[in-house]
């Protein structure tokens, strides 16, 4: 049951996560949400990787085993994660410099689509 | 195998080491050189294994596409590092690291190993589009950021359904372990396709691709046109085989070649409009990919081709801009130089398909092999396309001589090449009838962008939030499109 | 239109909550304990990390050092701050830093060079290195650490680092080296290349900002 449980909090968070990414303007908002989401999204394969009442897949631990595959694949994922948000992060230092704001709707308007005159 | 992953590891070996030792450009042009050399040691190809064990190993293989993607690669990386030779710092690392990795992207079979090499080519892109500091720039590189991130923790999660279902991530034993008719399993590839089209920037997912290619620098735009949007589309060819997906390729290939053409159509930055068209273009490779079979390799072979064709109409067009210092298509005209006007030129002839360049050669082999109906949706994208090149015709007067890029030539002559060879291999080729069709559907496009090119049509901005809305409903549509195909049947 | 991405949110959850829950009970597991035992290892995570799946780990590495070189990159871009003097002088977090600076590193290589027999790894061991070191800069200012030594150094090192890494894997790859020295040079080199990468990121937004 714990895993069904991990499962839909994993669900959960990848929601919580896209909906905060939706509904906020700012953009370190935005990027936590993305985070998040990414979190769900690991915890998700994590969650498939367990098995009732298993134990970690090491040499001489007795009884079920979690599958370790998924786990390896998550140590790659959570490094990407964290390197995306670091220079996303950067990023919106260096917008809120030059530009003054962090508020999506403000920067989209500092690139406005061009109308020729003629 | 070894021949591959050493060509690779070399490739990777050599960016890191320019970040250190001066000057790039001459690593990028070892690194070229490297990767020529694998190339012929494996181009017979290899099936595809695993490397480093049978059991959790990461399966690669060297196939004919492959062969394509590492030639095209391999040609775009030379034109940038000539055109792009004056740049100093970690530019040309960079380039190099991001052909080398896309090369790694061409023969893998492994689903996570290609979301582990597909992040790294959007994480060196992202650093690549910001590269001059532009805030414009840096904002465009933000957005593709969160829609292509967002994209993959879709992809993480149709894998994490898909390992559970099939128990493996390489590719052709999952092909073995499919069970038709499992709706878990359709709506983990649902999750899978929707987070490639969001990183390749199909319609309606990734629309991250216009601003982020339309203000990178000039040859960077080149390359992710040419290769790295490709990579993506790659990834759903190589799904394709696998899981019965045609239906979902094929819906993405119609949205896709329509939106980015309307776009394109009412756009009037240069780069912006190659971007858009980028898009477009995107859509043919997909329809090509959606029938199967022979129609799959004209689709391969036409991605090609548009590597090498939007390359020089790029490099051209960022020449243009460096030369006049204007980005708008109308005050552009009439004053580029001869090589500049002579690159777009021969761009725009390949990219309207018309014979003896690879453009047409790729456009032939595709509607050869295609059904009546779809053969029609790529009768009107071709109508499209030429329609809207036709606005380029003016600016073929050139204002006088200037610097002639190396860039220009190798592509241009990659291109000839390209047609010459597709005029020996494919008979349907050498048809007579097929030129003519090629001329008669650029005649109609001029005809068509003589009616419309009085209109004015304001379309909606491709504005983040906007375009990160496209992106859920999109991906909610292609898992209920899975689920309700299975169903129906 | 925020409406409808709400939907769109919802149905997503609905249907994968949906989907998942029939996806249980989870297979039987395939053996692992022989390929774990032939890459020289007592842990199957670090089996697959270092041994089966290390083309994976290379891209991964390689994931990490560029985005170092990207935030060094952007933030280069954006100038110095005026200087301000590292934040409070309390005696508290010198004690402190003095007192667990040598037990933090002798963990983190403790954790890099045993990361095959049980939990523990080169990354961990990297980022515990690298948060000894933010605590080091917090307490003393990054600037007064190294007087002598330019950002360039310190990258250059790094690069060095992630060179070396794709050529044991290169080794491992092509030439078919095996075995638990393969495994512990390639988590202490990892765990190198990570707290390089943090000191590095660490002195870039100190640059930025000033200070910590």
């Amino acid at each position: 049951m714990e895993a069904q449980g991990a499962l839909a909090l994993a669900i959960g968070l990848v929601g919580l996560g896209l909906w905060t990414v939706l509904v906020r303007r700012n953009l370190v908002w935005k990027l936590l949400g993305l985070n998040v989401a990414g979190g769900g999204a690991i915890l998700f394969l994590v969650a498939l990787a367990h098995r009732e009442k298993a134990g970690p897949a090491l040499e001489g631990v007795p009884g079920p085993h979690v599958d370790p595959l998924p786990q390896a694949l998550v140590l790659t994922a959570i490094v990407i994660h964290f390197a995306v948000l670091a220079l996303a992060l950067v990023y919106v230092i260096f917008l809120s410099e030059r530009r003054h704001t962090q508020d999506v709707r403000k920067l989209e308007e500092t690139c406005p689509t061009r109308w020729p005159e003629s | 195998m070894p021949y591959a992953v050493a060509g690779i590891l070399t490739y990777l070996v050599l960016g890191v080491v320019g970040f250190v030792v001066r000057p790039g450009w001459l690593l990028g042009l070892l690194a070229v050189a490297a990767g020529a050399a694998t190339l012929a040691l494996w181009a017979p190809g290899f099936p595809p294994g695993l490397l480093l064990g049978e059991t959790w190993g990461v399966a690669v293989g060297g196939d004919r596409v492959a062969l394509v993607f590492w030639a095209l690669a391999l040609v775009l990386h030379l034109a940038v590092v000539l055109h792009e030779r004056h740049r100093t710092g970690p530019f040309h690392p960079l380039l190099t690291l991001l052909v080398g990795t896309s090369l790694a992207c061409a023969v893998s079979q492994d689903i996570f190993n290609f979301y582990v090499v597909l992040e790294l080519v959007s994480l060196i892109s992202f650093i690549l589009v910001s590269y001059e500091s532009e805030p414009k720039a840096v904002w465009a590189s933000l957005k593709y950021l969160v829609l292509a991130t967002a994209g993959m923790t879709f992809y993480l999660l149709g894998l994490g359904i898909v390992y559970v279902r099939t128990g493996t991530l390489g590719l052709a034993l999952m092909a073995e372990r499919v069970t038709q008719g499992d709706p878990v399993l359709v709506a983990g590839v649902g999750l899978l396709v929707a987070g490639l089209a969001a990183k390749s920037g199909l319609f309606v997912l990734g629309l991250w691709l216009p601003s982020a290619h339309g203000y990178a620098p000039t040859g960077v735009s080149a390359i992710l046109s040419g290769l790295v949007v490709k990579l993506g589309v790659l990834g759903l060819a190589r799904l394709a085989e696998v899981f019965p997906i045609e239906g979902l390729v094929l819906a993405l290939g119609v949205v896709t070649g329509l939106g980015g053409l309307v776009y394109a159509l009412w756009e009037w930055d240069i780069k912006l409009f190659l971007a858009h068209h980028t898009v477009s273009q995107l859509g043919y490779v997909l329809v090509g990919l959606g029938l199967g079979g022979e129609a799959a390799w004209g689709a391969v072979l036409y991605a090609a081709a548009h590597g090498l064709f939007k390359g020089l109409l790029f490099l051209s067009a960022g020449q243009a801009i460096y030369e006049v210092g204007e980005r708008d298509l109308d005050r552009l005209r009439g004053k580029l130089s001869l090589p500049c006007a002579l690159a777009l030129a021969v761009g725009t002839w390949a990219i309207v398909g018309l014979p003896p360049l690879g453009g047409f050669v790729a456009k032939a082999v595709l509607a050869d092999h295609s059904t009546a109906g779809w053969l029609a949706v790529l009768v009107v994208l071709s109508l499209g396309t030429a329609a809207s090149f036709a606005r380029l015709l003016p600016h073929f007067r050139s204002a006088g001589r200037g610097t002639r890029s190396r860039g220009f030539l190798l592509l241009e002559l990659a291109l000839l090449t390209m047609g010459v060879w597709g005029l020996v291999t494919f008979p349907g080729a050498r048809d007579v009838g097929e030129w003519l069709k090629s001329l008669i559907v650029v005649a109609a496009g001029y005809g068509l962008h003589r009616l419309v090119h009085r209109q004015r049509v304001q379309l909606p901005a491709l504005t983040l939030d906007r375009s990160f809305v496209l992106l859920l409903l999109g991906t909610l549509a292609l898992v209920a499109v899975g689920l309700a195909s299975w169903v129906l049947l | 239109m925020k409406v409808l991405g709400g939907l769109g949110i919802v149905g997503l959850v609905v249907l994968l909550v949906w989907l998942t829950w029939s996806c249980f009970p989870l297979g039987e597991l395939p053996p692992w304990e022989e390929a774990t035992a032939a890459w020289g290892s007592k842990n199957a995570v670090a089996a697959i990390v270092l041994g089966a799946r290390l083309w994976d780990t290379l891209f991964e590495v390689l994931v990490y050092a560029l985005a170092i070189a990207g935030v060094a990159l952007a933030a280069g871009s954006l100038g110095t701050k005026a200087v301000l003097p590292p934040l409070p002088e309390t005696p508290l977090l010198h004690l402190a830093v003095a007192l667990l600076l040598g037990p933090i590193g002798v963990f983190g290589l403790y954790v890099a060079v045993s990361g095959h027999l049980g939990p523990g790894g080169g990354f961990p061991a990297g980022a515990l290195v690298g948060s000894g070191l933010l605590l080091l800069a917090l307490a003393r200012g990054t600037r007064g650490l190294t007087p002598g030594w330019a950002g360039g150094a310190w990258e250059t090192g790094k690069f060095a680092v992630t060179g070396a890494i794709l050529l044991l894997g290169l080794g491992v790859l092509v030439l078919g080296a095996r075995g638990e020295p393969v495994l512990v040079g390639l988590n202490v080199l990892i765990a190198l290349e990570v707290a390089l990468g943090a000191w590095v990121v660490l002195r870039e937004f100190a640059h930025v900002r000033g200070e910590m």
